[in-house]
């Protein structure tokens, strides 16, 4: 019987390929994809807010899709394609989702917008033309203690319109 | 979260070698090494330090047990690593158990039925606020009472709650148990054993400390669906308190085959959040065989389902509220 | 005596029909601005200038700051609700490597009220390293007898929270307690507010009506924790802080640790979330200042989502005993509420003013109670006081009106002065649809849906002490300055249009940098009051930087420099636009590199209600009126709000998209309280239960209503920008009217919340507890 890979639990070479860039990090096994995209990176717009994967906020894609950063292990994301709030608009041109956030005020204080955007853009990968139902359905797992859930609708469906 | 290390197996023998000590992940509060899926409930045990082993074994380096296939006869296999998206978006799935498409499109938000497998789902521990408190050393955790049942008790079991209340967790295990799903467990040594999903929960009455017979050494990798009849019915209702996702107060599958006259053959009623493990509402079912399905059968059932009930000092709504739900999800097998 | 002229403004509802009042003004005081419609920017929807680096992650919140040696602090706190310190002894935990400081906050022999007081800090190199300080602190806690629930908190044998001597004398989170009031137990006073005789109009009275009603402990649950990165140094202490107040934490900072104010500075860029739980410095932000003090190193303290729920203030709950004495025709001839209020270990549990002022009634009384348990210490929280004051009362009016026979909109004519309120509930009604109202419970079938009302109030308030800069520097470019902080309701952008509109520019070429001391005094983000505080002197400083801009302007175009207005990027003469100057090549001309002007809050043109010595309160209160439609399914309890008609008003609206956006987070707020939060706490063994995001339960987008927002254009005539508020009044009326719509769907009243399907199967009897 063969011994599996192991690492840690010191700190251990990872390699992260975050917004197209492979970054080599040494991080310990329970560092939270998280708290490396944050601490070692220093990627802040990922935002943790409960720690619990009950809010959201620190939704990310990992190939595409949008996962919770709080609740998966750096490690984990290894040989992912991870996209952050960072890696989301193209150089200067925002996402249109980002646009139309901005033009529907789809944000108050800010914090979960990173996340509320993560997930919204996430959506219209996957359906270009979702209905406000989806939107919600998206979003269903986000917290916003604002109160930006009808802007965040209205944003992401005028978004979808949008786009070709 | 303590230090731990971190093991990769390309294999099941690989994992299972890992430590004398495995446990399927979030089964034990044992410390040691356990088994990893997709990492939601493990993470939240292990930042609340209710878990602290010495080694996680991640099972995603393992190909093949996240395939959902179907054998020759029609029967559905469903890897235990198959993530929730997964298994609800799968037209199988959609096609033949309806019913449990629906449980689990309810079970977690969306960026969470990215990475929770329906494996871990069937495993994570409960989510009693005094279990997952790290300051309630409670009967469950080793300690001498349960704080719930003199406690704040409003989501806790309406059945077999007379030891320790909690209710399982997972409402895709309400669907497959109604389904009457096998789950299959691989031994360290490469032996398979299989048993019907409602055998492996296990209640407090036989262990305070577990929710289900998985043995040490031991790894869950696929649940497996008979093909359903073609005049089976089934329906998934659930209530939170919340609109969007929330752990349910109550919710009920019914599986159900009628003949061409239209009378109930073959029937399983699961009551989910109404005890410590997926709650087979036999009585209900007695009254449904051999009856024609409506409204007054279907009230007559879900009367019956919540015989013997034992409600605690803050949950007795929940009798109401499964009577609707199960009489509801009766007559919703007929639309 | 300064001198004044006498000017015409516009004033009135604009959409009720406009009319006019004449004010003398300071002759310093800019001239009267037009309704909105005339206006290029005020009123307008201005997206957001701060929109992009919110969407690209890009803003800076607290918990984003790293300063290099950065510290990490973590705190030890109580693990049971009421226990004596027997020891303390943080010897060890100083000893270990990596630990840079230690700060004690509770001395051996201390009474520890509630489960999670802090009792001591560490700060070390790592978070993992102060963690393991905090395990090598060597504290025993001898368990003492307690009561965490109000009702049992009243009984006469109930543990004690506080002696005599210990008992709280004033409330140290801001929040107005009354002092003086006499201690029984475990309850604190009444604090009593009486007009009339309240006997003799109960007496007067053809029909009185009463009922109890309950409000439950809400958590403020900001996103961003409390958080604070301390930088202590040689020279002077910076402190960046998610808070509401920066100027207000400074005046803390240096009162506390003897800095004169300019050594210190506080600093906040993107802020997470307030609600009314981050006015002050607290216990939190004085630690990690002494940390950074003994360390010599900054200091970030940021809590965990347990201590955010549990330590981090909360809303306090409130059982409402409403008695209302009113004549047939729905005149009011007494109204009489007493309360008990718990906000756990501190004061300021009380239902507010909202009864004391909203209705017409000579005679008035209300006997406030607060009640102190072990459970961590309340503080405001949007609308404080009110919005359990308008759960209980404006319930009880809709009972009066059931029993009168009369609409409910019917006896709010009657009996409510305020004309606002008045054009609200009118356009509201037509909204909702109002007049498909049904009898209580008599739709068929299981689901039954129903329309309510309830009405809102809160001060205009206005902080005086406030001031701001508006700059002018010679390539044209233009800034304004405050210290002001935006919480998320987007005060900067609001800036930017005031200034832009005086100076003819577009908002996003105003350069706005607010939330640091360094800029003139910006005033606190709380009691609705950032807009009415720092819009007229923006106005006034932008319009004396124009008119320094317009007389070298004016040279050049040779003209006088009054008549020429800014328009379009461009001064020009009124009478002969032609005749113009760009506004950047105006700004060439300057002498030097920079004009500037800094103007404070002028008091409002017809005087203030009440003066304090920083603020001070407005002639007018802010209404507001929301209407919901809720579908109740009596078989399962569950509650779906449909549909929320929200009208208000805010003086002149200075952006109607930001404004929308706040309503609709008060309308969210408001459904949140009304169906699903509440503080558990178990009884036993005195710890809160769901402190967590999991098991307290927020509204998230599928609890969410289509929300309709309409806000009035209310002149007033008060002010240079007319502008007040609307963060509080928007969260005010919503439980209540979800409250009246689920009445008039099943026919039964809920008086308790929230209103959870458990609440409402057993209203409707199908519990053992109905």
């Amino acid at each position: 019987m063969t011994a599996p890979d192991m690492a840690g639990p010191g700190k251990t070479a990872i390699t992260l390929a975050v917004n197209g860039t492979s970054r080599q990090l040494e991080l310990e096994p329970r560092t939270t994809l998280a708290e490396a995209l944050r601490n070692a990176l220093g990627l802040t717009g990922t935002k943790i807010a409960c720690d619990r994967g009950a809010c959201s906020a620190c939704t990310v894609w990992l190939n595409g899709q949008p996962v919770l950063s709080c609740m998966a292990l750096a490690i984990d994301a290894a040989g992912q394609e991870i996209t952050t709030i960072e890696g989301l608009a193209q150089g200067d041109v925002l996402h249109p989702v980002q646009e139309a956030f901005i033009e529907h005020d789809a944000m108050q204080c800010g914090f979960c917008t990173p996340g509320m955007v993560m997930s919204c853009a996430a959506l219209l990968e996957r359906d270009p033309h979702p209905d406000a139902a989806a939107v919600r359905d998206a979003i269903a797992g986000h917290y916003c203690r604002c109160g930006t859930y009808p802007h965040v609708v209205a944003a992401t469906l005028a978004a979808a319109e949008r786009k070709p | 979260m303590n230090r731990f290390a971190y093991a990769n197996p390309a294999t099941l023998a690989e994992a299972a070698a890992t430590t004398g000590l495995v446990a399927q992940a979030m089964v034990t509060l044992d410390e040691g090494a356990v088994l990893k899926a997709g990492g939601i409930d493990l993470l939240d045990l292990l930042k609340s330090e209710l878990l602290t082993p010495s080694v996680v074994v991640n099972l995603r380096a393992i190909k093949g047990l996240d395939v959902i296939a179907q054998d020759a006869t029609g029967n559905l296999s469903i890897g235990a690593m198959a993530t929730l998206a997964e298994v609800a978006a799968h037209p199988l799935v959609r096609a033949s158990y309806p019913a449990l498409a629906t449980a689990i499109a309810g079970a977690a938000g969306p960026q969470l039925r990215n990475v929770a497998t329906i494996g871990g789902n069937l495993l994570q521990r409960p989510h009693c606020w005094y279990l997952r408190s790290p300051a309630h050393h409670c009967l469950r955790k080793g300690g001498g009472h349960c704080f719930a049942i003199r406690g704040e008790n409003q989501y806790h079991a309406i059945f077999d709650n007379h030891a320790c209340a909690i209710v399982h967790p997972s409402t895709a295990a309400t669907a497959l148990v109604a389904l009457k799903a096998e789950v299959e467990l691989h031994e360290a040594q490469g032996a398979v054993r299989r048993l019907p999903l409602e055998d492996f929960f296990v209640g407090p009455d036989d262990d305070i400390q577990r929710e289900n017979a998985l043995r040490p050494r031991e790894v869950l990798t696929a649940i497996r669906l008979r093909k359903p009849p073609a005049s089976t019915r089934m329906a998934h209702l659930r209530q939170g308190e919340k609109a969007g996702f929330d752990w349910p107060l109550a919710d009920v599958a019914v599986v159900l085959t009628l003949d061409l006259e239209g009378i109930c053959r073959e029937v399983c009623v699961v009551l989910g959040a109404a005890a410590p493990v997926p709650h087979r509402a036999r009585a209900a079912e007695q009254a449904l065989l051999g009856q024609r399905l409506d409204d007054a059968t279907a009230s007559d059932a879900a009367r019956a389902a919540l015989r013997g009930a034992t409600p605690l000092s803050h949950n007795d709504y929940k009798l109401a509220l499964f009577e609707t739900l199960v009489r509801r999800a009766i007559l919703a097998t007929l639309a | 005596m300064t001198a004044t002229r006498t000017v015409t403004f516009p004033a009135g509802i604009v959409e009720a029909g406009l009319g006019t009042v004449t004010r003398e003004i300071p002759a310093s005081e800019p001239p009267p601005w037009p309704p909105n419609a005339e206006l290029t920017w005020i009123g307008k929807d201005v997206p957001r200038l701060n929109g992009r680096e919110k969407v690209t992650g890009a803003t800076r919140y607290t918990v984003d700051i790293r300063l290099p040696g950065m510290l990490h602090a973590r705190f030890l706190r109580s693990p049971l609700p009421s226990a004596e310190l027997r020891k303390l002894d943080t010897s060890a935990a100083a000893a270990l490597a990596g630990v840079r400081a230690v700060v004690v906050l509770a001395r051996s022999g201390d009474r520890l009220r509630y489960a999670g007081q802090p009792v001591a800090a560490v700060a070390a190199v790592s978070p993992g390293v102060a963690g393991e300080a905090l395990a090598a602190i060597d504290a025993e806690f001898r368990p003492l007898p307690f009561v965490v629930d109000m009702d049992e908190a009243r009984a006469p044998d109930a543990p004690l929270v506080y002696d005599e001597a210990s008992v709280p004398k004033g409330n140290p989170s801001g929040f107005p307690a009354a002092p003086g009031l006499p201690v029984v137990g475990n309850v604190r006073g009444p604090a009593v507010v009486r007009r009339g005789d309240p006997a003799q109009g109960f007496a007067a009275a053809d029909i009185v009506v009463e009922g109890e009603y309950r409000t439950q402990v809400q958590t403020h649950s900001c996103l961003e924790p409390h958080a604070i990165v301390a930088d202590w140094r040689a020279d002077g202490l910076t402190v960046y802080m998610s808070t509401q107040f920066t100027s207000g934490v400074r005046q803390e900072l240096a009162a506390l640790f003897g800095l004169p104010l300019n050594r210190v500075r506080v600093v906040v860029d993107g802020m997470g979330g307030g609600f009314g739980s981050k006015s002050q410095l607290g216990v939190y932000g004085r630690t990690a200042v002494e940390l950074s003090r003994l360390a010599g190193l900054p200091v970030r303290l940021a809590l965990n989502r347990h201590e955010e729920q549990t330590d981090a203030g909360n809303r306090p709950g409130t059982s409402q005993r409403v008695r209302l004495g009113a004549k047939r025709d729905g005149t009011l001839t007494a109204l009489a509420i007493e309360s008990h209020g718990t906000a756990g270990v501190a004061l300021g549990a009380g239902i507010g003013f909202f009864a004391e002022r909203i209705y017409t009634c000579p005679n008035f009384e209300t006997l406030q109670h607060d009640v102190f348990v072990n459970a961590g210490p309340g503080c405001a929280m949007r609308g404080p006081g009110n919005t359990p004051g308008a759960h209980g009362l404006e319930q009880a009016i809709d009972t009066l009106a059931e029993r009168l026979g009369l609409d409910p909109l019917a006896l709010r004519d009657r009996i409510d002065p305020s004309k606002a309120r008045r054009e609200e509930r009118r356009i509201g009604a037509e909204r909702i649809g109002w007049s498909r109202r049904h009898a209580p419970g008599a739709d068929p079938g299981p689901v039954k849906r129903g329309l309510g009302v309830a009405q809102s109030l809160w001060m205009s308030n206005v902080q005086t002490n406030v001031a701001c800069e508006v700059r002018v520097l010679r390539d044209g470019s233009v800034e304004a300055l405050s210290s002001v902080q935006d919480i998320g309701t987007g005060i900067g952008t609001v800036m930017a249009q005031v200034v832009a509109e005086v100076l003819g520019l577009r908002p996003a070429e105003i350069t706005v940098r607010i939330g640091d001391t360094e800029f003139p005094p910006g005033g606190p983000s709380y009691g609705s009051r950032t807009t009415a505080s720092i819009t007229p002197p923006l106005r006034t400083a932008a319009t004396r930087v124009l008119a320094e801009l317009g007389r070298e302007a004016a040279r050049m175009l040779n003209a006088a420099p009054e008549e020429l207005e800014a328009r379009d990027g461009r001064l020009r003469v009124k009478s002969d636009p032609a005749r113009s100057l760009a506004f950047r090549d105006a700004a060439a001309l300057l002498r030097t590199d920079r004009i500037s002007a800094v103007e404070s809050r002028a008091d409002d043109y017809p005087g203030f209600r009440r003066r304090m010595p920083d603020a001070a309160m407005a002639l007018e209160d802010l209404g507001g009126v929301q209407f919901a439609e809720v579908a109740v399914d009596t078989e399962t309890g569950a509650i779906h709000v449909e549909r929320v008609v929200a009208v208000h008003d805010c003086g002149r609206p200075m952006n109607r998209l930001l404004l929308e956006s706040q309503v609709q987070g008060g309308v969210l707020m408001g459904v949140s309280y009304a169906l699903l939060e509440r503080r558990v706490m178990d009884r036993r063994t005195g710890l809160m239960v769901n402190a967590d995001l999991e098991h307290y339960k927020l509204a998230g987008a599928h609890d969410t209503p289509e929300i309709e927002v309409v806000i009035l254009e209310n002149l007033q005539g008060s002010s240079a920008t007319d502008a007040y508020g609307i963060a509080e009044p928007a969260n005010i009326a919503t439980a209540p009217a979800i409250a009246n719509a689920v009445y008039n769907a099943i026919g039964v009243r809920l008086a308790s919340l929230p209103m959870t399907p458990d609440a409402v199967l057993a209203a409707l009897g199908k519990t053992g507890r109905s």
